[in-house]
């Protein structure tokens, strides 16, 4: 049995948005008017919370972050000139982020990571996993994804959010470039230098991957 | 390996490399293993990183009106009841401010009047040194007439007697019915001057003021009900 068996959940209400009425739409908010912008929220909702959930590694955060962002995005939909509007979102969403980010240095909490005897942090997140989650197989795929959240939680913020669009959202470059406004090739710079990180990092959870997922040992890159 | 070629092989793994790259890339790989061994390796994290389950969000993110602060589509007119109310209001106040300086410079102006000022000061003033003239004529014309005082004492001097005179005639009746006619005049300006700004143009300006306002509040309120 796979330690893994994520299911990967396809958007099923795509056909409902064609870029055509999306534009309609996006004209209409821009109007003014609130239904049509509640639409496209409905459209792009679970992509925006995910981006927030992965970078803030807090569901609750997330869920702020969001609302904030969407709030924000119908305020200065105005300025939104054509492009990517999920790229526009993904800006403004990573706008809340960073704004909830600062907030938490503003007023710090007490770290969610346990420290060890030796008084450094655990490495494995185990710990985290959501004891009513019985079944087997789910609370490793639980382990595995909390342990990718820990990794990602490691990066810089910079880092983060270019590999959260364009490895978990499926952004292409130009559109992550437009997003975060960099230039293309510290998109493509950024990008490979957060894989390596977290590849390095997982390295560390190796008994939770699955065997096609096994990293081998020691890149050195200079 | 360099930090060129960790790029090279994350863009080539997202197929972002020009063909010419690619295929020199790919050249590459076949004859050096390290390389192969990146590549894989970030294969392997980018498909955990995209197998990562989405999450669905925890509740509908929709917005309503009060949260974006959107307010009911008042009628064209509204901003001009709002700036005549607004108008007006201010006209009031500064009605009531114009006529309570006026009120304040019309009492001045009479206190001063009493005390010597205006056309009737001069004449008090006239009179004023006529009545101080006979005590000054009386202190000098001792010493000029110290004898015939002595022989005749019961005459007067011709000066004195003028300056008698004159007092005489400040304190004849008529003259005193003036004074009083003009004092009377004069309480009666300081008691009740005439406001600045009649009170029919206040009452006007609150009108325009309170009925702008309760306007308005209707035309919300009937907008808000039907906006709904």
């Amino acid at each position: 049995m796979p330690l893994v068996s994520f299911v990967v959940k396809k958007e099923s209400y795509s056909d409902k948005i064609t870029p055509m009425n999306e534009q309609a739409l996006i004209t209409d908010a821009q109007g003014g008017d609130l239904d049509a912008f509640n639409t496209l929220i409905l459209h792009y909702q679970d992509s925006v919370f995910n981006t927030a959930l992965r970078i803030l590694g807090d569901e609750d955060q997330a869920a702020d972050a969001s609302q904030e962002a969407f709030i924000s995005a119908f305020k200065s939909i105005s300025s939104f000139r054509g492009g990517s509007f999920k790229g526009w979102l993904m800006r403004t969403v990573t706008n809340a982020c960073y704004d909830e980010l600062r907030r938490q240095k503003r007023r710090p909490t007490t770290p969610l990571e346990p420290d060890t005897e030796d008084g450094e942090e655990m490495d494995s997140p185990r710990w985290l996993a959501d004891p009513n989650m019985t079944p087997d197989q789910k609370a490793e795929a639980d382990e595995v994804e909390h342990a990718i959240q820990h990794c990602l939680n490691n990066l810089p913020l910079e880092f983060k959010t270019v590999v959260v669009m364009a490895d978990i959202q499926g952004m292409d470059y130009t559109e992550v470039a437009a997003s975060v406004r960099v230039p293309l090739g510290t998109i493509k710079s950024r990008l490979a230098r957060a894989r390596l990180r977290l590849r390095e990092c997982l390295q560390g959870f190796a008994e939770l991957l699955p065997a096609s997922y096994r990293l081998e040992d020691g890149i050195n890159v200079s | 390996m360099n930090q060129r070629d960790l790029e090279l092989l994350s863009a080539y793994l997202d197929g972002q490399l020009k063909p010419s790259e690619s295929a020199r890339l790919e050249t590459r790989l076949q004859t050096d293993s390290q390389l192969a061994s990146v590549l894989t390796d970030l294969r392997a994290t980018r498909n955990l990183l995209r197998k990562l389950p989405a999450r669905k969000a925890p509740r509908n993110f929709t917005l309503t009106r009060k949260m974006v602060g959107q307010n009911p589509p008042l009628p064209r007119a509204y901003p001009w009841f709002r700036f005549a109310s607004a108008l007006a209001t201010l006209l009031l106040f500064f009605s009531f401010g114009v006529n309570t300086v006026g009120r304040q410079m019309a009492s001045q102006a009479s206190g001063f009047g009493m005390g010597g000022g205006g056309g009737a000061g001069e004449e008090s003033t006239e009179l004023f040194s006529a009545q101080e003239a006979p005590a000054a004529a009386a202190t000098e014309a001792p010493a000029e007439t110290e004898a015939p005082i002595l022989e005749m004492a019961p005459m007067p001097t011709q000066m004195s007697t003028e300056a008698a005179d004159a007092a005489r005639i400040v304190d004849t009746p008529a003259a005193k019915n003036t004074g009083e006619a003009e004092n009377a005049v004069t309480e009666d300006q300081v008691q009740s001057p005439a406001p600045l700004v009649p009170s029919t143009w206040q009452i006007a300006l609150a009108v325009i003021a309170i009925g702008g306002v309760l306007f308005m509040m209707l035309v919300r309120q009937l907008s808000a009900r039907r906006w709904k």
